[in-house]
């Protein structure tokens, strides 16, 4: 029987943290990272031939929003690291890129033909969890280096590939969506207890429903599902469902649409004055590329980043890693990073550091294998914060975060209240290794049994 | 007169047969003369192959335009991806059976609702019943997975006695003993509709497809004609998505949607439909098309589509259908 401890100690023991310091960050002077000014000096004989990525995200449809910007965050970490010569300093990386929005049967016959036919050395990138456990396995039977940017799902490494031995995971783990929005709106909104859900009907929309409900249940005590709604993936029109959720009075939406959807959901929401009637709280508000938000959005929402990053955050110079990722990508795109982009970037630049070490050990140019161990454990300092790959799933992990959406006059569209970021550490939220698996996921299983319910 | 017509014939049977053997003997040398991923696609397209025979039975044969032979495609896929989930079985002769079979009875239930029905609304009434299957699909996840759809492993062949080896390459297994699995059924297929289309029950289906009340006054039983036609199209095209499983890996209900019944419409147009081998044609210059447009660029939608367009447009017989007249003519100039 699980203890039962108040909801304030039950946070200060996740080690949930707000935060505070507020800074423009157009005003700030980024100094030079330290790292461009030392040269790597790779050891051995390294070929100059270029060295194959392919990129496979959105290019197209609803989700595209949500997809350029990682295959942007793609481009300009290899535009850095070419800058340098390349990887080594001599393998310039050359990018073949393909549009996810083709379906998933087609994609994996991309990936079979990026393998094949383009001879890609590494497969990065996907967005949609319906994709990743597809592809996954093809990746595998292609010993193809894999570094998945997204496609978050727990069932990859749970069920589609328990044993990895190619395909790696960089972004946050996809059952923290539905924990930080849980933790968000039980700090924000203690006393709801109606909650309405509308979610995209494939498994990251299960995942955030599941997960949302075990977390609540646990910090709220008794919450009540009063609607459920499960529009299709690529939906843009929801009227019917914007209706229903009214309908039901809750005191809450949780919902996890993401993209275009998204932006079509909260745009017919506000007709019906959905926002004034329950307090919302979302998995993915800041996922796509921030101008997509217009300032009609209403602030004091949960505007989730998938648990992963928002450009704003760390603030100013407090972590260097994300003052200079900003500056740069801004000089280059135009507009802010997402976490799609910041993924993406960091993707590379963990196999950037992963040939290094693996070179300085066996010299010249490392095979796969080398390359893959030096993966494994890996912990780099992204603009993200610490980014860590655990070696027995292949799954990266950093400190979880979300906030709550503000109209600042700095910016064109909205963005986080940085006096109200909730950070909270990965393994506060997520089963550790070697927990036994469950239903529906290993860390639902994990919540249910150790976490306490709070009175 | 009657001589050299008779013996112009029998020549062009003798080079229609030579340049068949010609073509089997290069499908069977593909693994060792082009590179894993040709295999690959070449797979994928004598499977598609065999949906567009089965569906141009319909079309081509019997005059019926169907926009849901997607549910026989994903009939023939789900049911092998049952099989495994909850039988745990991988023989691909019992997938084959199963698959064949459960496409068979879905095909004779949509024909129960269908057959008294023709052009636009036989059309409409196959897509709407196309689209129950595939929301059952896509909203009982806790069966059919959903959207993530279930995975398929690699599955033994002959009775257990070809099998993907411990610690094998699951690339050889499939562009090898797996191609000659597919290449065995696409050829024991086009046999078979050939000898169908060619029967005087095909020739009953002609008629009908002519003039259907002048085939009534003859004694064509017009419905139970087209009902079995549908049974005979919709096993063919189920038995091309259970082959088409193990190569894909998983299932999922994209195969269930609409957009693959147009697919498979695609491939016949491509092809022409008048012809017995345009959809075998137009089935794989698709694959290749699409695979390709997706490759090589994100407007591959309009790739595709300006494609429709200016087929429809300039080849209103597809490919065997506008090729084979202009080989045809200057082979009797020759």
């Amino acid at each position: 029987m699980p203890e039962e401890v108040s909801r304030r100690d039950f946070l200060n023991r996740l080690g949930v943290t707000i935060g505070a310091a507020a800074a423009s960050a157009g005003s700030l002077v980024v100094p030079t990272p330290a790292e461009a000014q030392q040269s790597f000096q790779a050891k051995g004989k390294v070929p100059t031939t270029p060295y194959k990525t392919g990129h496979m995200t959105f290019f197209t449809g609803p989700a595209a929003v949500l997809g350029e910007p990682s295959y942007k965050g793609h481009i300009l970490a290899a535009e850095e690291i070419n800058a340098q010569g390349g990887l080594l300093g001599k393998r310039k990386i050359e990018t073949v890129k393909a549009d996810e929005a083709a379906g998933t049967d087609a994609n994996v016959k991309e990936l079979r033909r990026m393998k094949l036919s383009e001879k890609i050395d590494c497969f990065t990138g996907v967005i949609s969890s319906g994709n990743t456990p597809a592809l996954g396995p093809v990746a595998e039977e292609l010993k193809t280096l894999t570094l998945f940017t997204d496609g978050c799902t727990d069932f990859l490494f749970e069920k589609a590939v328990p044993n990895p031995h190619y395909v790696f995971r960089v972004t946050n783990i996809q059952s923290a969506d539905g924990v930080m929005a849980a933790i968000a709106a039980s700090m924000a909104w203690p006393k709801v207890t109606k909650i309405a859900h509308i979610h995209p009907d494939y498994s990251y929309g299960r995942n955030a429903f599941d997960h949302f409900n075990i977390a609540m249940k646990k910090l709220s005590g008794n919450i009540q599902v009063v609607s459920e709604a499960w529009p299709k993936l690529g939906t843009t029109e929801f009227t019917a469902h914007i209706t229903k959720t009214i309908s039901a009075k809750p005191d809450l939406l949780f919902t996890s649409v993401w993209g275009g959807d998204y932006i079509a959901l909260y745009k017919q929401a506000l007709r019906y004055d959905l926002f004034k009637k329950m307090k919302v709280a979302t998995t993915l508000a800041f996922g796509v590329v921030p101008q997509a938000i217009g300032k009609d959005h209403p602030a004091g929402v949960v505007a989730g980043v998938h648990a992963n990053y928002h450009f704003l955050y760390p603030a100013g110079n407090r972590w260097l890693p994300n003052a200079q990722f900003v500056k740069k990508y801004y000089d280059r795109w135009k507009e802010y990073p997402t976490f799609e982009s910041e993924g993406a970037y960091t993707a590379l630049h963990m196999l950037r550091v992963a040939v290094e070490k693996a070179n300085q050990l066996v010299g010249g140019w490392p095979d796969d294998q080398a390359i893959i161990a030096m993966l494994e454990g890996l912990m780099y300092a992204a603009p993200a914060g610490y980014t860590y790959i655990r070696p027995d799933n292949h799954q990266g992990y950093k400190d979880a975060l979300t906030g709550f959406l503000v109209n600042s006059p700095d910016y064109a569209f909205p963005v986080w209240d940085l006096k109200r970021v909730i950070t909270v550490p990965i393994r506060s939220i997520t089963a550790p290794p070697g927990y036994p698996k469950g239903e529906p996921t290993t860390t639902y299983k994990w919540i249910e049994e150790t976490w306490p319910k709070s009175a | 007169m009657s001589q050299a017509l008779l013996a112009s014939g029998r020549l062009l049977a003798g080079w229609r047969l030579a340049v068949g053997i010609a073509i089997a003997l290069f499908l069977v040398l593909v693994p060792r003369l082009l590179p894993p991923f040709q295999t690959l696609q070449l797979s994928y397209g004598l499977i598609f192959a065999i949906a567009a025979l089965g569906f141009n039975l319909l079309l081509g044969y019997t005059g019926l335009l169907s926009f849901g032979h997607s549910a026989f495609f994903g009939v023939g896929a789900y049911t092998a991806a049952l099989l495994v989930k909850y039988m745990g079985l991988s023989s691909m002769e019992a997938f084959v059976l199963a698959g064949a079979l459960a496409s068979a009875v879905t095909a004779a239930l949509f024909g129960a609702v269908c057959v008294r029905y023709t052009r636009i609304f036989f059309s409409i009434l196959m897509l709407a019943l196309s689209q129950v299957i595939w929301s059952l699909a896509f909203k009982l996840f806790w069966v059919t997975g959903g959207t993530d759809g279930l995975r398929v492993p690699t599955p033994t062949l002959l009775g257990g006695s070809v099998a993907l080896g411990a610690g094998e390459d699951k690339l050889v297994f499939l562009t090898h003993r797996y191609y000659y699995y597919v290449l065995a059924l696409f050829l024991v297929c086009v046999g078979a509709m050939w000898v169908i289309v060619n029967s005087p029950f095909g020739k009953a289906l002609q008629a009908i497809r002519d003039n259907e009340t002048r085939a009534e006054f003859v004694g064509v039983q017009v419905r139970k004609y087209r009902w079995i036609a549908l049974v005979v199209s919709g096993t063919f095209t189920g038995l091309a998505g259970t082959l088409w499983v193990p190569l894909n890996g998983l299932t999922t209900p994209d195969i269930l949607y609409w957009p693959f019944s147009g697919k498979i419409v695609f491939f016949v147009v491509l092809g022409g439909f008048r012809t017995f081998l345009g959809p075998v044609l137009g089935a794989v210059v698709f694959n290749y098309l699409e695979t390709y447009a997706i490759g090589f660029t994100v407007y591959w939608q309009m790739v595709l589509g300006v494609v429709l367009v200016l087929l429809v447009l300039t080849m209103p017989a597809g490919l065997v259908g506008t090729l084979a007249p202009l080989f045809a003519r200057r082979r009797r100039i020759a």
